[in-house]
């Protein structure tokens, strides 16, 4: 009895039996049956379940262990032309020859792997030799099951299977773990109107986010980093083509549309449903959405991976000096760069619009005043007194932080297009590149200044050394 | 029956003992040997104690065993009859067994001062040796300046870690109680020079967490408020575990890390690494050409 009651409680505590489902997002329930449906059927095609997944070549990501072609082989041995970096290659990883026009698959399994000379030494011999140049994959899918493991493992409790930022950890937290499936992320350095990079999320993996609860994952090696990245990516991917296809349904299909379509009369429910079930099979109605959806977002995540995408600095950074603090001070005061706004006039996170009225991204009013992100969760501006730089504390982080904004916050992104070099004197020219540097400065001094509000420009300055170090006897 | 109790507690003591002596090479053992040289006197004091309780254990055992043994090989036609002999109450005994096992523990106390006062009390530092290497890695300090390398701060869950920069002339600075805007930063990646004492700071920014270097025998709490200074010394540069030990939050688990004993020239290399990353700009060092 005993025993049955503690089997019981693990039960019930690890929900042993229930496998893991995507979920969905909330717009789903306002859809009608058949919609719901063929939503489920778009993300089952592509994506697959947690348990089985789904490896969609059209998505920018590397999902495989390696890609290649052959150089040369017998049939045993295949000497591979593979594309670098790629994961490390063990026994027992599955090779497959994408062979002739009929683009037939042949599987083989690898027994040993000579990284030199990148050859593969097959398990048993296959029936004919491969020809030279022919594709092959290197453990097809294997990073994304390797991150999915690796995601289970850390980061669902708090990120939610659908990494939702919904897991179970999540109702305990602030800031609330993040909801990948907006594709939107907020420490990157990459352009304004871009996602993030893949370097960008691996930082994020591997050094966390301080003063959050986002923990540092510092011991996973480079291979397991690299796979978390790319799952977290296929999620966001997923995520935002569950959103992008609810938001178009939704169009005309929403209960609430197919209320105002009926509300005339002339057209019943029936007759939409058929309208539905036609556009699903219509090349050029749905399917064609979903292709320029899938189109798009696979171009945005690309492109933010290319060296054009990436925040860069024109000028070198401006040394760290009492000048350019103060710079960075007037700057900061300017009404313009709308800094004090937000963070308050001595920085403390406590700025005019904290306390205002403001809208969401739908235009509709926020449930109580001050800011809050597009997901939806209140959000304060940083205290910069703190000393704590959640995106790290790189001049290049917080250059990227001004000079870009903090995406899917209120934090905006103050580039001008095209950075120039400006006339000091011209009070109407735009912030510049040096303007960012003196505000970094400004910024990095802030924690060791005693300013109080109001005393204006001419009191920042660095504070001193400290000189003698307070221990604490601990006997 | 009686057979029975008597070989069931003459038995125990006879498994403990033949486990102890096989199980070193059945690799069943504790962690492998300390990696420096305070970890094996820890260890010694450990391995006193597992005497003396060892040696209590199968003694009482084997008592135990005795005294069952007469028990049941008493044939005699009253044997039935007889009366146990009631102990309880008597003075002498009690007196007995307070003063040994009294003086047991005063003995364990006296015996382990040195150690614990080496590990624990300031003054007992090995302060010499810790100079020692503050001269090799160049750090320009004075008297009063902090012997420690580093701060190792504590947080739900996770370690941050913050070293001292570099002077102008490419000079250690000193560890300041509060952080500096030459201050170098890291995460879950503590690394100190190898083969010599080193010290660090420890804090924490919530709750109770303890610093916990199995491999070295160090296990400090990290108590709220406090600064609380650890010194230890790994003899061979490699990558040890360091690990929470005080369950913290939901999260303890996740606060494993690494520290990583280096050689002295290793560490500074370290420190200008981080120096480097933290210094970027993303601007390719090429010499200004911008005319006004
Ligand atoms: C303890 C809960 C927790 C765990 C575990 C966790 N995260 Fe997070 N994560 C967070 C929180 C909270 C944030 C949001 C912080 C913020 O908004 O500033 C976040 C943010 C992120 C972001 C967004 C960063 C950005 O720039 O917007 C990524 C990516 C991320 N986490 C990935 C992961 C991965 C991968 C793992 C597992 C290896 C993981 N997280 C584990 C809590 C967690
Ligand atoms: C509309 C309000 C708003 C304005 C204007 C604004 N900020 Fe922010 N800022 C925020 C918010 C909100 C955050 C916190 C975002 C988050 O949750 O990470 C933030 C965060 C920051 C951070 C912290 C970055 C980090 O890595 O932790 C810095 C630095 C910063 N702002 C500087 C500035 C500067 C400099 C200006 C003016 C040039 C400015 N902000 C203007 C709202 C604003
Ligand atoms: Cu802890």
């Amino acid at each position: 009895m005993r025993t049955c009651l503690t089997l019981l409680l693990i039960c019930a505590v690890s929900g042993c039996g229930s496998k893991p489902e995507f979920s969905h997002r909330d717009e789903y329930e306002n859809l009608p049956p058949y919609a719901q449906a063929y939503v489920d059927e778009v993300l089952n095609t592509y994506f697959g379940t947690p348990t089985d997944m789904v490896v969609w070549d059209k998505l920018p990501l590397k999902l495989h262990t390696a890609t290649g072609k052959v150089t040369t082989a017998d049939n045993r041995s295949i000497t591979l032309d593979i594309n670098e970096p790629h994961a490390e290659i063990s026994s027992g990883t599955e090779l497959l020859l994408e062979a002739g026009e009929e683009a037939q698959q042949i599987s083989a399994w690898i027994r040993s792997w000579d990284e030199e000379s990148h050859t593969a030494t097959l398990e048993s011999a296959l029936q004919s030799k491969p020809a030279e140049e022919q594709s092959v994959v290197v453990g097809p899918g294997q990073v994304l099951a390797n991150g999915r493991h690796l995601y289970a493992e850390h980061c669902q409790h708090c990120h939610g299977v659908t990494g939702d930022g919904n897991g179970p950890t999540a109702p305990y937290l602030n800031p609330k773990p993040r909801d990948y499936r907006r594709g939107i992320f907020k420490f990157t350095t990459t352009q304004a109107p871009k996602r993030a990079s893949r370097e960008d999320l691996a930082r994020v993996i591997e050094d966390g986010i301080p003063g959050t609860y986002m923990p540092s994952f510092k011991l996973l090696t480079e291979d397991e980093s690299a796979a978390l990245v790319e799952y977290v990516m296929w999620l966001s991917l997923r995520g935002e083509l569950e959103y992008q296809l609810i938001r178009t349904l939704s169009d005309s299909y929403s209960n609430d549309a197919i209320k105002d379509r009926t509300s005339d009369g002339e057209t019943s429910r029936n007759d939409i449903r058929d309208e539905f079930n036609a556009a699903v099979n219509e090349p050029d109605s749905f399917r064609y959405e979903l292709d320029m959806m899938t189109t798009r977002l696979t171009q945005d995540w690309s492109s933010s991976q290319e060296e054009p995408a990436e925040v860069r600095p024109l000028t070198p950074r401006i040394p760290y000096s009492a000048e350019s603090v103060a710079k960075g001070r007037v700057l900061y005061l300017n009404e313009k760069n709308k800094c004090l706004q937000c963070h308050g006039e001595a920085g403390y996170g406590d700025g005019s619009q904290t306390f205002s009225i403001t809208k969401n991204e739908l235009n509709q009013e926020n449930p109580a005043p001050g800011l809050y992100d597009v997901w939806g969760n209140p959000i304060k501006p940083r205290n910069l007194h703190r000393g704590i730089y959640r995106g790290g504390r790189r001049p290049i982080d917080l250059y990227s932080r001004i000079y870009a904004g903090i995406k899917g916050t209120p934090m905006p992104a103050f580039s001008t297009t095209t950075l120039r070099k400006t006339d000091p004197d011209d009070p109407e020219s735009a912030i510049t590149d040096e303007d960012i540097w003196h505000l970094v400065n400004y910024i990095l001094s802030v924690p060791f200044e005693e300013v109080k509000t109001g005393a204006g420009a001419d009191s920042a300055k660095t504070a001193e050394l400290a000189t003698t170090p307070q221990e604490v006897d601990s006997h | 029956m009686k057979w029975f109790w008597c070989l069931f507690f003459a038995f125990w003591p006879i498994v403990a003992i033949a486990l102890c002596w096989v199980s070193p090479s059945l690799g069943w053992w504790f962690p492998s040997e300390a990696a420096s040289p305070l970890g094996r006197r820890i260890d010694d004091l450990f391995y006193m104690i597992l005497l003396i309780t060892s040696v209590t254990f199968v003694g009482t055992q084997v008592a135990l065993a005795y005294a069952l043994f007469r028990g049941a090989s008493d044939t005699e036609p009253e044997a039935d009859a007889k009366k146990a002999w009631y102990s309880h109450g008597s003075h002498e005994l009690e007196v007995i067994w307070s003063i040994v096992p009294a003086f047991v523990l005063l003995f364990i106390a006296l015996y382990q001062l040195d150690v614990w006062a080496e590990y624990r009390v300031k003054d007992a530092f090995p302060r010499d040796k810790m100079e020692a290497v503050f001269e090799s890695i160049n750090q320009k300090r004075s008297e009063t300046d902090s012997l420690a390398l580093a701060e190792v701060t504590a947080r739900q869950f996770e370690w941050r870690i913050r070293y001292p920069g570099f002077n102008e002339d490419g000079s250690l600075k000193p560890l300041m109680a509060d952080p500096q805007p030459t201050d170098l930063y890291a995460v879950n990646d503590l690394h100190l020079p190898a083969s010599a004492p080193v010290m660090i700071n420890l804090r924490t920014m919530d709750v109770q967490h303890s610093f916990f270097l199995p491999d070295l025998r160090i296990k400090q709490d990290a108590v709220p408020g406090l600064v609380i200074p650890i010194w230890f010394e790994a003899e061979r540069q490699q990558s040890y575990q360091l690990l929470c030990a005080e369950l913290c939050g939901w999260g303890h688990y996740k606060m494993n890390a690494r520290f990583v004993a280096e050689s002295d020239e290793g560490f500074i290399e370290y420190l200008r690494q981080l120096e480097r990353e933290q210094n970027e700009d993303r601007v390719d060092e090429v010499p200004e050409t911008d005319a006004e």
